[in-house]
């Protein structure tokens, strides 16, 4: 009996310290506060004087790390015709998204700014188009395309024609140039 | 006790302490903690549907969220149904069979062990998921695109699926197990025509689970497939289907129902004879009933599947396919009345279990009949019509008579009587409750509440009904407390039991409450249907014939042939074994890594390479293996020939 007891006591604690873990990967969030205004990620590497060390804001980082935003973040792509420049990531009017090469940045930031802003040549401002929480999953789902997102959270095939391989099995690349030098002050 | 049973005793029991609990094979142990596992599922999934009601007892209710109440609603129906139905069924098989057949073990014991522990750690990894909010959550059913990569996003569905292939490989070991116990280890003179109704109810449902359950695995395997790797088997734009699932699933699915129900069939024909004090009346019939149950179970699957447009001559055929089925439940039913009318009834909880189930078991199958046709199913369709059927059909038929057969068994299990008192207050308390919790949803159906819903505007004429549903599911819910004190209360002082405290007629009640390890101290020999009546008046049978020569000194059992029984061989089964127990580990971590890559297939493949090489290694050690030194001087009393014990 006393053996038993403490078989279920270590299941009791194990449980319990899973539980309060907790899995962020998972919560589903179907409406949001505005998250205030977005501080601006940096563009480009260029900056006067010596390099200043660049945060990456806290709430991108809950975006692209949670399965269901990265998921409506997809169907948001489609119902906001992100696709009909972008197509399925590999670029037609606009520049390709699955890739390691990023114009204004492959950071969640910086992607953000982009759909928000708007970019030269094209890309409009979707500001007051979409609700910030709209832009974050989209911007969660392009990161997902370069494989840039926990497998554990990337969405697998859609239902459709599959133009993509299912992102849970498309090698992570990370960006090259502007995110990496954004992340790590560039070498002397 | 004397020096025969010391022997059995030394060579059967298993060695003290933790180490033992952990090894054990003895098929006693392992349905103990099988049925205690279940009965622990059940109470977690009907806490869950008390949450349920709860939220739902009043219209635009807050208390729990769609998203946490879509999980709610999926991991209720799939631990009731995969934790809870089938493996407190197998469970109890798991106990009663081997005694009814008079013989000392389970086949395939070491099996038997792994079956629980896959079963325990499958039920754990569901439960811990759910308190990580990664539960289930595109109902018990899981239908395809609703539980696709696309519309169930994360990993919740993945552990769903994976917790449908925990289940099912435990349920195929003991379905395996209980044929081979059935058809090779019946005590010598058991013919195919004297084999108790239970175990004959437990065979066919062990075939059926044979057939039906890899059906369930392959499907929830393409979908963690196509969510995992992107396979495209329900896809309908690459050229899958998301038929295949639901014909898929519920080619397994409508069987086990059956799964669910048949053990129940050969409780409540066990529970009858019993306390009706006379032999089962038709018992050829009964069993013919059972087998054609099982056949039909397979040709009816398509009435879940009425409203998704399949052609008119396919709807036809499954709408008398599932109208035939009343056919074999009508005999059985109407064999139970005419035993219970010409005998001399002792009303006691176990009967009272029984006779509840009639009324409501009767009741779903009317409702039954009228799902099966096609017009009256597409007006229901999803609806409370629905949810109100299969809960006369699952609580009426297969509960009532499990909380019959708890009592009935109760005190072989245990040695100890449950309280009859607080038996029959627990009785009503369950019969009255579940009436009201579930007949209003009949109604609420017809006026047309969708099922699923985690609420409903004001203004409907729901209210009332769905109110008076939730204070029926509170006494449901107390029902199920005093069924808990009961047992907890007799376990510490209830009244000993006697070997058999109802005078019944089988195997199982010729040993002491609760059995030795060994079971049998001498293989018993049957002479005819009801080993333990001396006639049809159900007088205690005073001397039980019995076989000797089976070996004392390793775990000894005499097989015997599929259909007369005459004994063919002894044959040893393996002792306890840790490796059963760290096999089941090594799988639960292959079932878990494939849930996120799909490489801890390959990977997790060598733990458990590992473990099962070693769980089946031959080892000179094992006394199963003893050389049969003494062969000679056995084989003159290895005949079988039946001998009068003292």
């Amino acid at each position: 009996m006393s053996s038993r007891c403490r078989v279920e006591l270590v299941a009791l604690v194990t449980a319990m310290a899973l539980i309060a873990s907790g899995c962020d990967r998972e919560r589903r969030a179907y409406h949001q506060a505005p998250e205030g205004t977005n501080p601006g990620p940096a563009l480009t590497d260029f900056q006067p004087g010596s390099p200043q060390p660049k945060v990456a804001s806290a709430i991108g980082q809950q975006y692209q790390q949670n399965a269901y935003h990265i998921t409506q973040g997809g169907r948001l792509y489609r119902w906001f015709n992100c696709n009909g420049c972008h197509n399925n990531g590999g670029g037609g009017i606009g520049p390709a998204l699955m890739d390691d090469q990023w114009r204004y940045g492959g950071s969640i930031d910086q992607i953000h700014s982009s759909i928000i802003e708007g970019r030269p040549n094209g890309m409009p401002a979707w500001h007051g188009k979409l609700t910030d929480m709209q832009a974050w999953q989209i911007a969660a789902y392009v990161r997902a395309m370069s494989g840039n997102v926990s497998k554990a959270a990337a969405p697998s095939r859609r239902e459709g024609l599959a133009a993509t391989p299912p992102f849970t099995q498309v090698p992570e690349q990370p960006p090259r140039g502007s995110e990496a030098s954004a992340q790590s002050p560039p070498p002397q | 006790m004397n020096a025969a049973t010391d022997r059995l005793q030394a060579t059967w029991s298993d060695p003290p302490g933790f180490i033992g609990w952990l090894t054990t094979v003895d098929h006693k142990r392992v349905a103990r903690r099988y049925i205690a596992t279940a009965l622990g599922f059940f109470v977690l999934a009907g806490l869950l549907a008390l949450a349920m009601r709860t939220q739902l007892a009043v219209s635009e209710n807050s208390l729990i969220g769609p998203d946490l109440y879509n999980q709610m609603f999926s991991l209720h129906g799939s631990a009731m149904m995969f934790l809870f139905a089938v493996p407190v069924m197998e469970a109890v098989a798991v106990y009663v069979v081997p005694l009814m057949v008079g013989t000392r073990n389970i086949s395939f014991p070491r099996l038997n062990a792994f079956s629980y522990w896959v079963y325990l750690f499958g039920g754990i990894m569901i439960f811990v998921a759910f308190f990580m909010d990664v539960g289930p959550e595109a109902g018990w059913s899981g239908y395809v695109p609703l539980s696709s990569s696309d519309f169930s996003p994360g990993k919740r569905t993945d552990f769903w699926a994976q917790m449908i292939t925990f289940t099912e490989v435990a349920a195929l070991c003991v379905a395996v197990e209980i044929i081979a116990t059935v058809m090779t280890m019946r005590a010598p003179g058991m013919t195919l025509a004297r084999i108790p109704l239970f175990v004959w109810a437990m065979l066919v449902t062990s075939f059926m689970i044979v057939f039906a359950m890899p059906a369930v695995m392959l499907s929830s395997s393409f979908l963690i497939s196509d969510r995992l790797v992107g396979t495209q088997f329900y896809n309908a734009a690459e050229g899958g289907d998301p038929l295949l699932w639901q014909h898929l699933f519920w080619f397994f699915g409508h069987p086990e129902v059956y799964i669910i129900f048949m053990p129940a069939l050969g409780m409540i024909s066990s529970i009858v004879e019993t306390f009706a004090r006379r032999p089962i009346f038709g018992y050829v019939p009964m069993v013919l009933a059972l087998v054609a149950t099982g056949f039909l179970a397979f040709g009816l699957w398509v009435h879940h599947m009425f409203a998704t447009g399949l052609p008119p001559m396919g709807n036809s055929f499954y709408t008398a396919a599932s109208m035939l089925i009343a056919v074999p439940a009508g005999v059985q039913i109407f064999c139970w009345i005419a035993t219970l009318a010409t005998g001399r009834l002792h009303l006691r909880v176990a009967l009272l279990h029984v006779i509840g189930f009639f009324a409501l078991f009767v009741l779903g199958g009317l409702t039954g009949v009228m799902l099966a046709s096609v017009p009256l199913d597409l007006q229901v369709h999803d609806t409370y019509f629905v949810v109100a059927h299969f809960h006369y059909v699952l609580i009426g038929g297969a509960v009532f008579p499990l909380v019959g057969a708890l009592y009935y068994w109760f005190p072989k299990i245990s040695g100890r009587m449950l309280s009859e008192r607080m038996g029959r207050w627990q009785f009503w308390l369950f019969f009255v409750g579940f009436n009201v919790t579930f007949f209003p949803m009949h109604y609420l159906g017809l006026i047309g509440m969708p099922r699923r819903v985690y609420t409903y505007p004001a203004g409907m004429g729901w209210d009332l009904y769905n109110f008076i549903s939730t204070v029926g599911s509170y006494m449901i819910a107390a029902s199920v407390l005093l069924l808990v004190i009961n047992i907890a209360r007799s376990l510490r002082k209830g009244e000993a039991a006697p070997a058999d405290p109802w005078g019944s007629p089988d195997l199982s009640w010729a040993v002491s409450s609760p059995p030795p390890s060994y079971n049998f101290a001498h293989i018993p020999v049957v002479t005819g249907r009801h080993p333990l009546w001396a006639d049809d008046n159900a007088t205690p049978e005073p001397r039980l014939p019995v076989a000797e020569g089976v070996r004392e000194d390793r775990r000894e059992v005499l097989l015997t042939t599929p259909v007369d029984a005459t004994p063919c061989c002894r044959w040893a089964l393996p002792d306890p074994s840790i490796w059963p127990f760290w096999s089941a580990l090594a799988i639960t971590v292959l079932f878990v890594w494939s849930i996120f890559d799909q490489w801890g297939i390959v990977w997790g493949a060598i733990p458990l390479a590992i473990t099962l090489t070693i769980w089946f290694w031959p080892k000179r050690s094992d006394p199963s293996l003893k050389h049969d030194e003494d062969e000679h001087t056995d084989e003159g009393r290895d005949d079988g020939e039946p001998r009068h014990a003292a």
